[in-house]
């Protein structure tokens, strides 16, 4: 178990290493001056002024000495600040990120909720009417745009029921953006789970459970559940990586302040500290989520935890 | 060594049309996908209105007898923009799926292939990629280059890389222990030959469904982005664009919302279902 959890660590620090490597290059990728870009939409700058900002990003020294820079200022906890504003990044990002959070969290119970039972039905009654009826859902499900989604329920929810409120940051805004990335996920639980369940039915070791008298539904609950929902742990850390890329779009649609509508306007406004800021944030989270799931995991999973 | 016999599908290339046409998955996500070619291709000639000509009829109608899917907020022709809209769907999911193909195939090849620090460096930098989501790569891309469409499109071809790599490497890995493949090693083939005659046509079957469900990955995530104001840009009729248009008349036209959606949805339907027919009609294992 501490050989694959120490690998799995191992990894999850050259990511992140790579995404500052990443971010401090992407500034030079972009095409033109990026300081002149960074402050075109802003009147009466000065050469000057451009020319100390230039200085105080380090963008007139070599490149590694930038990185190096760039990595210094990071341990010290400094993502340098905005362009329009002047705030410090790690500030804003600190403010929005419990809010991305929290509907990327509530949007997984939601998935979890709908898509592991559903594909549990699926499974249990393969090959019947109920089954396909259910996997025809799911597929339909998946193939629905989730920001389509979004806006429908919008529609319906928020405007012509008027059970929710539009937009804005209480519970009761959670509901309808947490709604939209929790059933486009649950899709995809529902079908990963139906596969994995049948997968262990047809395993001798039911077969075994049975033949020695067990009851049906003793039998589901310990052997067929727990084993069969382990690849589905392990997909949860890909899929948290999915919700907090979906946030991005959903957030916009339901002007949840977030990171990603933080990110989204930033690419607007030519905002690069931020943008960098919200890059090297967003891979942390999902390098630390996914770490957390393979610990999970390991703890759960016999065979990996006397490994 | 595996001495067993090779099934694979090169066995019977008439049963394999037999069954995707057989497969109720196959079959459905056939006749969706050849209906937008033909959409597509014939979009001149479907199209009852100029796409892009502000008042063809007056602003806001709902879907009536002249205009099938109504007009939208400049009075343009929804059914027009919808059917022009296919063209640009089926090229962005095209050119992505072609980006992370080409470049994703040749990674996976080589790696398996070369083997040693080739393959190390390789799959090393997949993996490190493939946790960073294609969301992340797709937005990075879009925040260098700037909102464009065409950029929208490198940038979803390019974030998918890591997953064709991943696959087409493991596809390959399996190809290159087989029999006829050490036999040609041993008959001294040069490595192009053992590349692009050997281990090509033998991983394409696998890639061939893993870029049909591609195609409805990428134009999701191209629809999306043009959504954000990412990608597309005014006055192209593409789907998430004309999606996030309607917004602000979801009110007063709520048709300007429902129907881009269900082409979204539709065209992304139809490709899963392919792939998902071309997966069970190419593997034996799951065919039962």
């Amino acid at each position: 178990m501490w050989h694959f959890l120490s690998t799995r660590l191992a990894m999850g620090f050259l990511t992140i290493w790579v995404t500052t490597i990443m971010v401090t290059l992407l500034i030079h990728a972009v095409p033109g001056d990026p300081v002149q870009i960074m402050y075109a939409q802003s009147q009466g700058t000065t050469p000057e002024q451009i020319e100390q900002v230039r200085r105080s990003l380090g963008l007139d020294r070599p490149i590694h000495i930038q990185y190096l820079m760039y990595m210094e200022r990071l341990f010290q906890g400094d993502l340098g600040v905005t362009i329009r504003g002047g705030q410090p990044v790690l500030e804003v990002i600190f403010q929005r990120l419990p809010n991305t959070l929290m509907l990327a969290v509530t949007a997984m119970f939601i998935a979890i909720l709908i898509g592991v039972p559903i594909g549990f039905l699926a499974a249990y009654r393969e090959g019947t009417v109920i089954d396909i009826a259910l996997m025809v859902l799911a597929i339909a499900g998946i193939s629905m745009p989730h920001f389509w989604l979004g806006l429908m329920l919008l529609f319906f929810f928020a405007l012509e029921l008027g059970w929710l409120p539009v937009s804005g940051n209480s519970i009761m805004n959670l509901i309808l953006p947490a709604l939209t990335l929790g059933l486009s996920n649950a899709a995809i639980f529902a079908r990963l789970t139906r596969s994995s369940m049948i997968d262990v039915m047809s395993q001798d070791f039911i077969q075994t459970a049975y033949a020695k008298g067990l009851p049906k539904a003793l039998v589901l609950r310990r052997h067929v559940m727990r084993a069969g929902l382990l690849p589905v742990v392990t997909m949860m850390g890909l899929q948290f990586a999915f919700m907090m890329g979906g946030a991005i779009v959903v957030e916009n649609i339901f002007s949840w302040n977030g990171v990603g509508r933080m990110a989204v306007e930033a690419i607007f406004q030519r905002d690069y500290p931020i943008i960098q800021g919200f890059i090297l944030t967003f891979s942390v989270v999902v390098v630390v989520v996914a770490i957390a799931i393979d610990a999970l995991y390991a703890v759960l999973d016999p065979r990996i935890r006397r490994a | 060594m595996d001495t067993k016999v090779d099934t694979s599908v090169h066995a019977s290339p008439l049963g394999f049309w037999k069954r995707l046409l057989l497969s109720p998955n196959g079959i459905v996500g056939l006749v969706i996908v050849l209906g937008l070619i033909f959409c597509a291709i014939f979009a001149e000639h479907l199209a009852p209105h100029n796409p892009a000509k502000m008042g063809t009829g007056g602003r806001f109608l709902p879907p009536n007898s002249d205009f099938f899917l109504g007009t939208d907020e400049f009075g343009r022709d929804m059914l027009s923009r919808i059917l022009y809209g296919s063209r640009i769907t089926l090229l962005i999911g095209a050119v992505a799926v072609g980006i992370s193909l080409t470049i994703g195939m040749l990674i996976g090849m080589l790696a398996a292939f070369r083997r040693g620090w080739i393959e190390a460096i390789l799959m090393r930098s997949t993996d490190i990629l493939f946790s960073f989501t294609e969301t992340l790569i797709a937005l990075s891309f879009v925040a260098v280059l700037g909102p464009s469409l065409q950029n929208a499109v490198i940038a979803v071809g390019v974030a998918g890389i890591p997953f064709y790599a991943r696959t087409c490497y493991s596809a390959a890995l399996v190809e290159t222990s087989k029999p006829y493949f050490e036999a040609s090693i041993s008959i001294g083939s040069s490595p192009g030959r053992l590349l692009f005659f050997h281990l090509l046509p033998n991983v394409l079957p696998t890639m061939i469904v893993v870029a049909t469900l591609g195609v409805s990955t990428a134009i999701l995530a191209a629809a999306g982005l043009s959504f954000l104001g990412l990608g597309a840009q005014p006055p192209t009729s593409e789907w998430g664009y004309m999606l996030a248009g309607s917004r602000d008349y979801i009110n007063r036209a709520p048709w300007l919302m429902t129907i881009p959606g269900l082409a979204i949805a539709v065209t992304v339907l139809g490709f899963n279902l392919l792939g998902d027919g071309l997966r069970t009609s190419l593997d034996p294992v799951e065919r039962k």
